[in-house]
């Protein structure tokens, strides 16, 4: 397809001169990771930089690596890089899942996990389980280093806390110290791919605590430390579940829009919710697993 | 029975390496060299307005703009069936997104560009957007010329209204056939528009060269009808119809979307105005869904009286179609329905209201079903709510009331033979119907549903095909025709029926898609009468070429021509065993004689088919007096399904379908067909959901938010039945069934899901969320 709309092209090699790139250009610029979300903007006008700065010529970025009881993943690394890891698979089990469920496998070769939580449409995949996690990113600039919590990430819809010269190097995950379990619910038109209308991760530890985020279902995807300790203190049974059901009507906003009405997205929450918490108390009675290094 | 040696068998497809290799050249791959221009289209950002004025000033200065044209440029009038569509918007706007103007560049960058800087000033006028609306008095008129329009014989516009053609039925007494029911069922089903969603978009070349001749390259399921569109359309340009070629590339999917003309007309007429350059006009998926055709959409409202036994008393069926901004060929979507919405029963008092309606959206055209699979989801969920109240067995109740060779169908003519009974026995076993299934998780419900279908091919009466089959100095065959290959295998069943006659193996015949000015006429491959009227026409012209062969071999062997037959690429003689002379020995140069001269030259068959008992002549108040049509197929199927109670979700767990095609003259294309209509019909009853805003805007033109199933959404088992009641006009006994195969999935998913749930829902699409919410209703009360 044609695009009618002219920008500039920088490719650097290395960290340095892509944050000296970004310092120079700042809000004009914008990173090209693995382009699944940038190409559509750019051929559709919706938003075309004054110059794109390619990322995929810095290696660096495409580890997966644990250091220091951290899971860390770069800013290059793809969805099915994501599904071809141990390392994530070991421990961050919910993220495996929920990158098996983005796209098509087409899309998952190229569409890059941390690319999904700088464009930040309320229906990505990744917020849930990095939520559950209480990841890290990491965000270097000329500045400096720069650490934000995921919980401080999502600002609004297509919105995050990333700052106008600053480069997502890589996300880390804490591998936890206790028996865990999670599980992931995203709720889809059709068994083939699709853009979640809402979703629910669920992540479940040996003392009874029990972390819970909900995605696609308001401007940003969201923990609720309400809903989180009500758990932890009545336990998993069927009323705990039933009572928690209830409270999701107070904790999530669902709208309509062309994919699902508010009403079939706060139910299908609801049940993804019992699922999941049903699904991670399954898990965790497997006997684990817990990989380190 | 008669032994075939090609016919019936499933041979390989002609084109299937060259597609599965990816070596195919679809319209979009063929080079033009640097010659080649771009087209971008303006569209018209209202459903509904007039156009007060364009301004192209700004656009023309873009650099490598060779020209920008607009309705002006052409004020023409085109159709099919009825010419109220134009090049360019001339006016009025109709729908959202319609053609205002083109920019015709060197580059498609510099045609986007400028396509942005034409400037065109409008007045909204009040839209239209549903059927409904349309028909309340007072309504604003969306074709105030509707009287002037040059149409079809059996269509019956209302002057000053919105109704571009109504098709009544009156047939028996229908009031005292409602006396005489004892249970009178009496509901609306309502069914919305659809996209046909093939992969490769709408694409066309044109070039007019300076020798004065057009030629269109096309995705096109329409050759000479693209043709014949171009040339009436351009007449006043100075075309006659042998200065028109258009050329037929490979086609990725139709389903009739690509039959008649839409988006071609523009690369035809811009060509025209940039003489010496062929020009492109490539559609876009967005394009693909808002300005090509949409399925019509359809309010049925339908009455059915029965015996307390479930036999039919009377039927009363009105259906009110959306048929969007033009209905040029959507109209004859109504007519079909009008004519045939008894479905495929015997049905002794009826009355059919069929309305074609002008509305302010895309216009409504021919896909797949041609309005069979929207006026028989209603029909067949009534069938099975009529026999759940009796008390009959669903199966049972349609069985009573099966149409049986010789019954009238509503217009009056006799019912062509067919298997439907067979069809219901074979799939009633092959589903265990009687079977009852329980999930072992409660959180399943398991149903089953039934269904059955029918369809004739809508056509005008003379619709007609033709071949040209020429042979070679090795016996091996070019048989010209112009039908299309659309996925179905049209190509290699063609061979298949000349290599039957003339004994020459399908490998040593080449069929390939059209080019109009060596191949020649076809109507169009659409209506699922390809396979039985092109099959005709290949037939006799295979039968004229052995006609040739056997003259001349009995004036040059003195051997009597009736003891004459082909066998293995050789003449042979029942009455003389001793005699046999190989085709490649004659059939181009002939058979020398003892004197040294030589008799006969290159044999060339010639064929040509047109039904010769088809009329519309009818009593328009009653259509009775005609033969519209020349038969049809009909069928059965069943589904097991389950339900997740708390998603709503469906997974189709068995589907058995049985189709009478008369003859499988490849079994495993019927299978084929079978198959791929049943996804198709799958996909419009579970997933795709078309929606517009309040502007008439369509929100989902995309595979984002407008689902077709995936590998993932096939169901467990299908299975295919082939049921054979020969066809007596057909070649071999064949008749149409490509587009049959998806009719009776969505009548049969939704009474699946009233089995399994006691929830029937009468609107399409039955997505999951539809039915979650039914159910968390009924829970409820």
């Amino acid at each position: 397809m044609a695009i009618p709309y002219e920008f500039g092209y920088e490719k650097p090699l290395t960290l340095e001169e892509a944050i000296q790139l970004l310092g120079k250009h700042g809000k004009n610029a914008r990173v090209l990771a693995g382009g699944t979300d940038l190409a559509n903007e750019v051929k559709q006008g919706f938003r075309v930089p004054e110059v794109l700065i390619d990322i995929k010529g810095i290696d660096s970025l495409r580890k997966i690596e644990i250091i220091d009881d951290r899971l860390h993943i770069g800013a290059l690394v793809t969805f099915n890089e994501i599904l071809e890891s141990k390392a994530v698979q070991d421990n961050a089990y919910i993220l495996y899942e929920a990158a098996g469920l983005v796209a098509s496998n087409g899309v998952r070769n190229r569409a890059t996990m941390v690319g999904n939580i700088c464009s930040a449409v309320a229906c990505m995949d990744s917020a849930a389980p990095l939520l559950v996690h209480d990841a890290t990113i990491h965000c270097l600039s000329v500045d400096g280093q720069r650490d934000v919590t995921v919980q401080k990430w999502f600002v609004d819809n297509r919105k995050t806390a990333i700052g106008e010269k600053e480069l997502v190097t890589h996300v880390s995950i804490p591998i936890p110290k206790l028996k865990y379990a999670g599980a992931y619910q995203k709720m889809m038109r059709y068994s083939g791919e699709d853009l979640s209308q809402a979703n629910v991760g669920v992540l479940l530890f040996s003392d009874g605590k029990c972390n819970v985020a909900f995605g696609s279902v308001g401007p940003i995807p969201k923990r609720s430390p309400k809903l989180e300790a009500f758990i932890k203190e009545k336990g998993i049974n069927s009323q705990s579940i039933a009572d928690a059901k209830e409270m999701i009507s107070k904790i999530i906003a669902p709208i309509t829009d062309v994919r699902a009405t508010k009403e079939y997205r706060m139910h299908m929450t609801k049940v993804m919710f019992e699922r999941a918490i049903n699904t991670a108390v399954e898990r965790l009675k497997k006997p684990k697993l817990i990989t380190k290094k | 029975m008669e032994e075939y040696k090609f016919i019936g068998k499933s041979a390989i497809r002609v084109d299937g390496k060259e597609k599965v290799s990816g070596a195919a050249l679809y319209t979009d791959d063929l080079e033009f060299g640097p010659d080649l221009l771009y087209a971008e289209i303006v569209e018209g950002p209202h459903a509904h307005a007039m156009i007060l004025s364009i301004d192209t000033s700004e656009a023309e200065k873009v650099p490598e703009v060779l020209a920008v044209v607009t309705g002006k440029d052409f004020p023409y009038n085109f159709g099919l069936y009825m010419k109220d569509r134009f090049i360019f918007a001339q006016d009025r706007v109709r729908f959202f997104g319609e053609q205002i103007a083109a920019v015709v560049a060197r580059t498609p960058q510099a045609a986007k560009k400028a396509a942005k800087l034409v400037k065109v000033s409008y007045a909204p006028l009040p839209k239209v957007l549903s059927p409904i609306d349309a028909v309340k008095k007072n309504a604003d008129l969306i074709h105030p010329d509707l009287e002037n329009y040059e149409h079809v014989p059996w269509f019956f516009p209302k002057p000053k209204s919105n109704i571009a053609h109504h098709r009544k039925i009156r047939k028996g007494n229908v009031d005292q056939g409602f006396k005489d029911a004892d249970y009178v069922l009496e509901d609306t089903y309502e069914v919305p528009r659809y996209s046909h969603c093939a992969i490769e978009y709408h694409a066309a070349v044109a070039k007019y060269d300076h020798s004065g001749r057009l030629t269109v390259w096309a995705s096109s399921q329409s050759p000479h009808t693209q043709r014949n569109l171009f040339a009436n359309a351009l007449a006043p340009l100075g075309l006659k119809h042998n200065d028109v070629r258009v050329i037929a590339p490979h086609v990725g999917g139709g389903f009739g979307s690509k039959a008649g003309v839409t988006m071609e007309i523009i690369a035809a007429a811009v060509a025209m105005k940039v003489q010496g350059h062929p020009v492109k006009v490539l559609w876009n998926r967005e394009r693909e869904f808002y300005n090509t055709y949409q399925r019509l959409g359809v309010v049925a409202k339908l009455k059915i009286g029965v015996k307390k036994d479930g036999r039919i008393t009377a039927l009363h069926h009105e259906l009110f179609w959306d048929a969007g901004a033009y209905v040029e060929y959507g109209a004859n979507v109504v007519n079909a329905v009008g004519l045939s919405a008894i479905g495929p029963y015997k049905v002794e008092n009826a009355s059919i209201d069929s309305y074609c309606i002008y509305t302010n959206l895309p216009p409504g055209g021919p896909y797949r079903g041609f309005g069979y699979s929207e006026f028989l989801f209603g029909l067949e969920s009534h069938m099975d709510r009529i026999a759940k109240h009796l008390g009959i067995d669903p199966i049972e109740i349609r069985r009573r009331n099966a149409i049986k060779e010789g019954d009238l169908t509503a217009y009056g003519a006799h019912m062509n033979p067919n298997g439907l009974l067979q069809a219901i026995d074979a799939v009633e076993k092959e589903i265990k119907w009687s079977e009852k299934l329980k999930s072992s998780n409660p959180d399943i419900a398991i149903g089953k549903g039934f269904s059955l279908f029918w369809k004739a091919p809508a056509m005008p009466p003379n619709a007609s095909s033709s071949c040209f089959l020429k042979m070679n100095e090795d016996a091996s065959i070019n048989l010209l025709v112009s039908g299309m290959d659309l996925g179905q295998g049209f190509l290699t069943v063609m061979a298949q029926i000349a290599a039957e006659i003339l004994s020459v193996p399908t490998s040593k015949i080449r069929t390939e898609n059209p080019d109009t000015d060596r191949n020649p006429y076809e109507w169009q491959t659409v209506a699922s009468h390809i396979t039985w009227g092109c099959g005709n026409a290949v037939k006799k012209a295979a039968i004229d070429a052995r006609d040739q062969i056997f003259d001349l071999i009995a004036r040059t062997n003195f051997l009597p021509k009736d003891m004459l037959y082909l066998e293995d690429e050789k003449v042979k003689c029942k009455s003389d065993p001793s005699f046999e002379l190989a085709l490649r020995d004659f059939v181009i140069n002939g058979i020398q004689m003892e004197d040294g001269t030589f008799k006969g030259g290159p044999i060339i068959g010639r064929g040509s088919f047109m039904p010769e008992y088809t009329s519309t002549n009818a009593n328009p108040e009653t259509s009775q007096g005609g033969h519209p049509n020349v038969h049809y197929t009909v069928g059965a199927a069943a589904a097991i399904i389950e339900i997740d109670k708390q998603t709503g979700k469906v997974k189709v767990k068995k589907i058995v379908e049985a189709v009478d095609c008369g003859k499988a003259l490849n079994p495993s294309l019927v299978d084929g067909q079978i198959v791929g209509g049943i996804m198709q019909g799958i996909s419009t009853v579970l997933y795709e959901d078309m929606k517009f805003d309040h502007r008439g805007k369509m929100l989902n033109p995309n595979f984002t938010d407008y689902k077709i199933p995936t590998a993932l959404d096939v169901p467990d088992e299908i299975i295919p039945i082939i049921i054979e009641v020969a066809q007596p006009d057909g070649p071999f006994g064949a008749r149409g069934m490509g587009e049959h195969t998806m009719i009776p999935v969505a009548p049969m998913i939704a009474n699946a899901i009233d089995n399994a749930l006691g929830i029937r829902i009468k609107t399409m699409p039955i997505t999951a969320e539809k039915i979650c919410l039914e159910i968390l209703k009924k829970e409820k009360e």
